[in-house]
């Protein structure tokens, strides 16, 4: 957890007036390097207790799946799993069970938990026009190419906004490089026999 | 024609992780609904950070001297080169055209990195502060790219959570700083032995 108070991120003096919510920069009071510092209210909420989840006391009462001694206080959005506080994990207004959190992350399906994309567009791009350089890797390289752009044409892209084109024109140019290929074999073939 | 869902913030930049070149990623920060999102990005991954505009407690700008020092060393490589267009220059005989341009374009190499250098204006580093983390923006280089990315922000994070006047801010501050008072664990008893034969094992006086 990050201290309290605000720091100056050079010297590390604790800044208690003077500096804050300034259009411009003023100097460090300890240091005098220009600093701009916006303060805004989140840093003076408290941090809100975990809940520990009630215990069931009359019989009847609906259990959470997890922790059957425990009173449940809604079911999961995602499975319908009854929950109680304890495993409630609430997300931007959505409240899932432990698991269906961890299986959305691990499986992409809750978007606001993704924090990592492999971006198969490029890597199809880059495999059939880097190795132009050295023609001879376009043997290999080219049908990786294909390869990659078929498998991965609907796989999730960048989390901005981005098209098929780099699919589209690694297709092209490693399919070119394959019929290249192919001819040239072809030739090599019928002129020896 | 459906509105994308994350809006440029700033340009991409690039963050060096280490000494090479080869190890740098490029960075982004983009506009969301409710969160600003960092984008750092390897050319073939690209790794997420989500800032919740609920969530975000400060941002703060620290002048550097990273253009002071750019200056310098393009300056030191900039004189050598002008002086060697004035020696060609004013020499006596006509000077050789191709060493002319050669010069010119070895001069320019250094010249308009230092005027892109000094039209970018003074730079920065900057922070975004939220209760777990403290998180370097390094896409936001440079002080007045800082302050018109702030300014942007700065409605935003107000719409989720509200005014902050800054003359309350240091009394708050304040307050919050004595509310956190060290933890000190309770320093357990010296356990007493008695030692009244010096060739026996210590032995508890109870």
């Amino acid at each position: 957890m990050t201290a309290p108070t605000i720091q100056c991120p050079k010297c590390h003096a604790s800044l208690f007036e003077g500096v804050f919510n300034r259009t411009d920069p003023v100097p460090c009071p300890a240091c005098q390097r220009p600093l701009q510092i916006e303060v805004f209210p989140a840093l003076f909420r408290k941090m809100a207790s975990g809940n520990t989840g009630e215990l069931i006391l009359t019989e009847g009462e609906a259990a959470c799946f997890y922790h059957p001694q425990k009173k449940a206080v809604l079911p999961c959005e995602s499975c319908g799993r009854f929950v109680c506080g304890l495993c409630d994990c609430e997300l931007n207004g959505r409240h899932f069970c432990p698991s269906c959190l961890e299986a959305g992350k691990t499986k992409g399906k809750i978007k606001n938990l993704e924090n990592r994309r492999t971006l198969y567009d490029s890597l199809a791009l880059s495999l059939s026009l880097l190795p132009l350089l050295i023609f001879y890797f376009t043997v290999i390289t080219a049908p990786m190419a294909l390869f990659i752009s078929i498998r991965y044409w609907s796989a999730p892209r960048s989390l901005i906004h981005r098209t098929k084109v780099r699919f589209i024109f690694a297709i092209l140019f490693s399919s070119l490089q394959i019929v290249g290929w192919g001819i040239g074999i072809y030739f090599l073939v019928s002129n020896h026999g | 024609m459906a509105e994308p869902e994350y809006r440029r913030l700033t340009k991409t930049r690039v963050r060096r992780k280490g000494a090479f070149a080869i190890t740098a990623t490029r960075t982004s920060l983009w506009l969301g609904n409710d969160h600003l999102l960092s984008i750092d990005s390897t050319g073939y991954t690209e790794e997420y950070k989500r800032f919740y505009f609920r969530d975000i407690q400060a941002i703060t700008i620290c002048g550097n001297q990273r253009r002071v020092v750019w200056n310098w060393i393009l300056m030191v490589l900039l004189i050598p080169c002008l002086t060697w267009i004035a020696t060609m220059l004013f020499s006596a005989g006509a000077a050789d055209v191709g060493l002319l341009i050669t010069s010119g374009v070895v001069t320019s190499l250094f010249a308009i990195p230092l005027i892109v250098n000094n039209l970018f204006g003074a730079t920065c580093n900057c922070y975004l502060r939220t209760a777990v983390q403290v998180v370097e923006l390094a896409s936001l280089s440079r002080i007045r790219r800082a302050q018109k990315a702030l300014a942007r922000l700065r409605p935003l994070i107000a719409g989720a959570q509200g005014e902050l006047s800054a003359e309350e801010i240091p009394a708050r501050l304040r307050a919050l700083a004595q509310d956190v008072k060290p933890v000190v664990a309770p320093q357990s008893k010296p356990e007493i032995f008695v030692i009244d034969d010096p060739n026996s094992p210590p032995q508890s006086p109870h």
